[in-house]
């Protein structure tokens, strides 16, 4: 295995008296696009607030590269290029989009490649380029999907965490959004998804991991997942039809 | 005096009046918006510029509208003192309460502190220019007014020009909406914080200097001109430094005009009733675009 | 064994003592209630004895403790409202206030044709009419409003009544107020009795409260209101009688505060200190804990009598870096405090 670009060893996560991750572990080489599914509830976003240093680690580690990156503030995680990608989105609605653009850029690290990454993000997204002034709370759906990975993208990222990016979005839009993930991909971006819409992740992933009540059951290669009987009568329907 | 004259005069005493209560009403908006904090002791500590101002004067001879220039600056340094010394961890906490008692905390200390060291008797700031009235249309305008009025758009548009144009500005605002996406741009939440609350204590010398120059002030004063900031705060609507201004004219208008039609006494319950109805009904103020303190629940 | 409402798990199979099980009906499950209860019962006798070694009348400590009780009735008042049903008021001063005009005005006007002075008709009233006015407010204000803005809504209301008390001057006297015979004045003894015992009556008040029912629906309230509602409780109902009750205990302590002052005007009994100081002492005695309002009104009733007497000019200013210093190292409170201790000793 080649090494690993984010290790997650055996993390335990607490909300006050309620446990949400126990002991935890996660790989995510670099390169690849890692899935993460589960029910709701299960502690994806938990995981990830984790990682990016939303919430405390109670116990074991977090490495980035071998460095150990756990209970650092979220600023100085975006600073080593982990970017994380909010459930819902969580755009500025007041601010334009060039505004959320421009604090996705906040980072010294990201100001300085500014003009670069907005030309990439309107290059991959021309439809923000064409809306740039409205204010983001007056986008379409799709729309604020777009602009909220746009947004990621300006920080630079190296390793992009995103929370059910197809969240509330049509079939169609859910394909999009899906082929984009894995352009950034073929861009060389490291790519943490964590997703309800099991089947499109496992098919876009290399690697998934199965979190059940906060803690990892399943893990492996997505083709074998996807063959597996208990994955698919409980995250995939009989039939492996898609769920949107 | 002809009717007309009469609710010109009420009308230009309004806008002079309330100007210091919208000024006020900014700094309460940006504290509250981006920490959820309401400072009770705003009020408190205009007053203590205030008296900055007049010793400034009275000892060395510092003209009022020239300490801006000291004042200001100072007063953005205690208001980062504020929150690094007192506030920073409340800040962070889901109990409003702790907040709202240290602001009640520091109002005390401050109004005492001010009331042993400057004695409860009224001071005013006397100068040249302090009786200088001009008599347009045949009303009444008094120069220091006119100038607090002057300076409470000053500093809107200081206020403004930071918070649309640049990048802290940006990101103070987006903050004001949604603390934790902030962070996750790599935006440290201290410095937004620290930020708002240098603005909001900046804005108070500045009204500081406003008040001293119009009113005679004592310590206690304070603490009502916190409750009228508040009112213009609700009326304006949170997260808009017009509309903050703006809620502190229309509170100006509801004074002057309740006062002379309807007599003194009523004027607070009066304000209140309007302040009631407001966040009953409006709560996102009379000119809020958008999002009240209704809606502005702690996003964790 | 029926578990009402106890926020603690209580060790309902083995109850400490056999013997004791009927206790379990007013909640003393556990070995830790009953050391509470134990300790309570002790504090509560001793405090009742006072009178019969000290001379409440000419020592110090008998104004104290008479004022202690009557802010810890009022406190517990605000810790039902805020503490419990997580709806913070600031209107509090308004109930007070009500409750000794009633009393005030009921005896001036010799409205009841009974004793008056530490007349139980009159005290009730005292009570019940701040909970026709909690109704009143109530119902627009906490059917609209949530937090912050209640909190200001019940600031403005407190407000716009104290206006009211002063300009409807034929009632109320203005801002003179109304000036009760201090001619029956005796001597503190009965002060003492009776604030003790609405002191204990405050207390058990809210106790019982929380245990049942409605206590148990205003914490889920407090909690989360959207998902209590969806589980069915009656959010506006359950909020309105929480605020009663507070207003209530508030328009009790008024009138004690009305026999005790011999006057009734907006500057005694309806200025702010009488909604900054329960908050005060809740919040520091520990927010939404039943024994936390009774600590709070000691530590601060002791600090402003030992400021009041040794450093008269200085001592509000010291009250304020207080406040700051506890809410910012200590904003559980001492109970909070207490748990912490308890908890460090569970871990070693």
């Amino acid at each position: 295995m080649a090494n690993p670009s984010l290790e997650v060893k055996g993390i335990n996560v607490s909300y006050g008296d309620i446990q949400a991750l126990w002991d935890v572990s996660l790989n995510v080489e670099e390169g690849a696009i890692v899935a993460l599914v589960g029910a709701n509830g299960a502690g994806k976003t938990t995981l990830l607030k984790a990682i990016s240093g939303l919430v405390r680690v109670q116990k074991g580690e977090i490495l980035l590269s071998g460095k150990s990156i756990n209970n650092l503030s979220p600023q100085q995680i975006v600073d080593r290029g982990v970017i994380h990608v909010p459930e819902g989105r969580r755009l500025f609605s007041t601010l334009t989009v060039m505004e959320n653009l421009k604090l996705g850029a906040y980072i010294p690290r990201a100001r300085a490649q500014y003009a670069q990454s907005l030309e990439r993000v309107f290059g991959l997204f021309p439809v923000l380029k064409n809306r740039k002034e409205q204010k983001a709370g007056s986008l379409s759906g799709g729309e604020q999907q777009m602009l909220a990975i746009g947004r990621a993208l300006m920080a630079q990222p190296k390793i992009l965490m995103m929370d059910e990016p197809s969240l509330g979005l049509s079939p169609i839009l859910v394909r999009t959004i899906f082929q984009l993930i894995a352009t950034l991909n073929e861009q060389k971006t490291t790519i943490l998804l964590v997703e309800q819409n099991v089947y499109q992740a496992l098919k876009i992933a290399q690697q998934a991991y199965v979190l059940k009540t906060g803690k990892i059951v399943m893990c492996g290669q997505c083709e074998i997942l996807l063959a597996d009987e208990e994955i698919r009568k409980a995250y995939i329907g009989e039939r492996g039809s898609k769920r949107s | 005096m002809s009717e007309w004259a009469i609710i010109s005069q009420l009308t230009i005493n309004s806008i002079l009046f309330g100007s210091m209560y919208g000024i006020a009403a900014i700094g309460l908006s940006l504290i509250f918006g981006t920490m959820r904090i309401i400072f009770l002791a705003q009020g408190t500590v205009i007053i203590f510029f205030a008296y900055i101002c007049y010793w400034l004067l009275t000892l060395l001879g510092i003209d009022p509208y020239l300490s801006i220039l000291l004042v200001v600056p100072l007063a953005a340094a205690i208001g980062v003192g504020f929150y690094y010394g007192i506030f920073k961890e409340a800040a962070v906490l889901e109990d409003r309460n702790i907040s709202l008692l240290i602001a009640v905390g520091l109002m005390y200390l401050m109004e005492n502190l001010m009331m042993v060291v400057w004695k409860p008797d009224p001071r005013a700031v006397v100068t040249a220019y302090t009786s200088w009235v001009f008599r347009p249309f045949g009303t009444t305008i008094q120069f220091t007014r006119l100038m607090a009025l002057v300076l409470a758009i000053a500093a809107a548009i200081v206020v403004f020009i930071f918070l649309k144009r640049t990048l802290m500005g940006t990101a103070v605002r987006a903050a004001t909406e949604d603390p934790v996406s902030t962070k996750l741009m790599g935006i440290n939440p201290n410095l937004v914080n620290a930020i708002a609350f240098a603005i909001g204590v900046g804005l108070a010398g500045t009204a500081g200097v406003g008040v001293a120059t119009v009113y005679s002030f004592d310590p206690v004063f304070g603490f009502m001109f916190t409750l009228k900031a508040l009112i213009s705060l609700a009326l304006g609507g949170i997260g808009n430094v017009w509309g903050a201004l703006m809620g502190g004219i229309v509170l100006g208008f509801i004074e002057s005009f309740s006062s002379y039609y309807i007599g003194g006494g009523w004027v607070d319950a009066i304000s209140f009733g309007i302040f009631l109805l407001v966040i009953s009904f409006m709560p996102q103020g009379l000119f809020g675009a958008r999002g009240s303190m209704k809606k502005h629940k702690v996003k964790r | 064994m029926k578990n009402n409402g106890v926020s603690e798990q209580p060790d309902v199979k083995n109850p400490p003592i056999s013997f004791l099980k009927p206790l379990s009906r007013i909640g003393i499950t556990s070995r830790r209630s009953l050391i509470y209860f134990g300790i309570g019962a002790i504090v509560l006798i001793l405090f009742a004895t006072v009178p019969f070694y000290l001379d409440v009348d000419n020592n110090y400590l008998g104004y104290y403790l008479f004022i202690v009780f009557d802010y810890i009735i009022i406190a517990q008042g605000w810790n039902l409202i805020a503490g419990y049903a997580g709806q913070i008021s600031m209107g509090g001063n308004a109930f007070f206030g009500l409750g000794a005009y009633t009393t005030g005005i009921i005896w001036l006007r010799n409205i009841t044709h009974t004793g008056y002075y530490f007349d139980p008709l009159v005290m009730l009233l005292s009570g019940v009419l701040p909970i026709v006015l909690a109704i009143i407010i109530g119902i627009p204000l906490l059917s609209r409003l949530r937090g912050d803005y209640f909190a200001f809504g019940t600031l403005g209301a407190g407000q716009i009544l104290t206006v009211f008390a002063i300009k409807f001057r034929h009632i109320t006297g203005g801002a003179d107020g109304l000036h009760l015979p201090a001619s029956v004045y005796t001597s503190m003894e009965p002060y003492y009795w009776v604030s003790l015992l609405m002191a204990t009556f405050a207390t058990a008040f809210v106790y019982f409260i929380m245990r049942s029912r409605l206590g148990l629906a205003l914490k889920a309230i407090r909690e989360d209101e959207t998902s209590a509602a969806s589980h069915g409780v009656h959010v506006l109902r359950y909020k309105i009688i929480a605020f009663a009750g507070s207003a209530f205990l508030a328009g009790l302590a008024g009138n004690l505060f009305a026999y005790y002052l011999f006057l009734v005007n907006p500057a005694a009994e309806m200025n702010l200190n009488w909604i900054i100081y329960p908050i005060l002492m809740v919040v520091l005695g520990g927010t939404g804990t039943i024994f936390g309002p009774v600590l709070g009104a000691f530590f601060v009733g002791a600090l402003f009598a030992y400021g009041s007497i040794y450093l008269k000019s200085t001592h509000p200013i010291l009250t304020g870096a207080l406040i700051i210093l506890v809410m910012k190292f200590m904003p559980g409170g001492l109970m909070g405090l207490k748990d912490q201790i308890f908890a460090r000793r569970k871990q070693t």
